[in-house]
């Protein structure tokens, strides 16, 4: 694997996303199915850390950068997802200028909409790769329902599901 | 440039840029609950406690960071201590101080859990663990999509129904083109992006008469 060429694929992810998991779609496509540095497993584990983990919720790209890469790989990650941001300070003084800009927040916006229906696949995409299956599906609408709950922490929900896997084989 | 112009701070504690590093850590070393939590931290600290962000600007900024690229949060970060940084005599300062002490925090720990995994990844009590906790991270991932989706449902349910299906069809159309044939991402979300800029042009203009276009 290129370190480099990794750099410039999570940079070009997060250009055209704007939160922390919208980079997930291009990135699962640059990385696994067209280069094979990383594997699914491996996204579906940083996604799990990310989740647990404080902070922005991008962060589990650096997670990723870890295991596809090593400290490296995780610097690099950080410092990829730290420079699209940086174009705000053109884009907002641009923005204060005009008044009326219905082409850029309709762009914005139908790629926002976008993202959210290529990462929807993505993710049931990645729970092929466990299995399709009763118990897979049960757990997956629990931890939804969970977490749509807003009571129950996301760290209780990974952790019942942990403790669920390795109890109830 | 008004808009650019920073409100002078009324303060007990004038800022310097290793305050605002200080300040910044702080939030990071509490930013748990993700990007709500974390904005209403950065609030309750830069507005409320320092008073070095007016909340007019902080809600302006926030607004500007959801229509530009990259993760919303960083970009509130730069613009923020951008400005507060232009304040203290160097805003290129300011933005890297405010990132840095965001990040540093969580960025450690992330590497850490990653790290401490890495070792005990291929014990059969972790690989059974595992088998439970992917899918039940794609369950809080279709949840995630869900709360990305609403608020985009929501706004376009306000401007009318040609909005609400015209989103609808791309939420929908995205997700089934990619399935389908499978296209470099790029191209289905810059697809979306075009799509969405031609509805957002022809919806303005037939809401503005002819003779009336801003100059």
């Amino acid at each position: 694997m290129n370190s480099l060429e990794f750099f410039l694929l999570v940079l070009r992810a997060s250009l055209l996303s704007t939160s922390g998991t919208g980079n997930l779609p291009a990135l699962r496509s640059d990385l696994v199915a067209a280069r094979g540095w990383t594997t699914d497993h491996q996204i579906a584990e940083a996604l799990a850390i990310g989740q647990v983990s404080p902070g922005p919720s991008g962060l589990w790209v650096v997670s990723l950068g870890y295991l596809t890469d090593g400290m490296r790989g995780a610097l690099l990650a950080v410092v990829a997802i730290c420079l699209p941001p940086l174009l705000v300070i053109p884009l907002g003084r641009i923005y204060a200028r005009t008044k009326h800009h219905p082409a850029v927040e309709g762009f914005v916006r139908g790629l926002g909409t976008a993202v959210v229906g290529v990462f929807a696949v993505v993710m049931l995409n990645l729970l092929g790769k466990v299995g399709v299956n009763v118990r897979t599906v049960l757990i997956a609408l629990i931890a939804l329902g969970l977490g749509a709950s807003r009571r129950v922490p996301i760290l209780v929900i990974l952790a019942l599901a942990a403790a669920f896997g390795i109890l109830v084989r | 440039m008004s808009a650019d112009t920073p409100s002078t701070p009324s303060v007990l504690l004038p800022p310097t840029l290793w305050r605002l590093f200080g300040a910044w850590l702080l939030i990071g070393c509490q930013s748990f609950g993700g990007g709500a939590a974390t904005l209403a931290l950065i609030n309750r600290s830069l507005v409320e406690k320092l008073g070095w962000v007016s909340e007019e600007e902080f809600a302006r900024d926030w607004a500007i960071c959801q229509v530009t690229p990259g993760i919303n949060l960083l970009a509130f970060t730069v613009r923020l201590g951008g400005r507060i940084g232009g304040i203290c005599g160097s805003a290129a300062a300011g933005v890297v101080l405010s990132l840095l002490g965001l990040l540093l925090p969580s960025v450690a720990i992330t590497i850490g859990i990653t790290s401490a995994y890495t070792r005990i990844a291929a014990s059969p009590a972790v690989q059974s663990a595992l088998r439970a906790v992917i899918p039940a991270t794609v369950g809080l991932g279709l949840l995630t999509a869900w709360t990305m989706a609403r608020p985009l449902l929501k706004t376009s349910r306000q401007e009318g129904k040609a909005s609400t299906v015209f989103t609808l069809a791309i939420l929908a159309g995205a997700g089934i083109a990619f399935f389908v044939f499978q296209p470099p991402v790029l191209v289905v979300l810059i697809l979306g992006g075009v799509l969405g800029m031609v509805f957002s042009v022809i919806r303005a203009q037939r809401r503005e008469p002819e003779g009336e276009q801003t100059p």
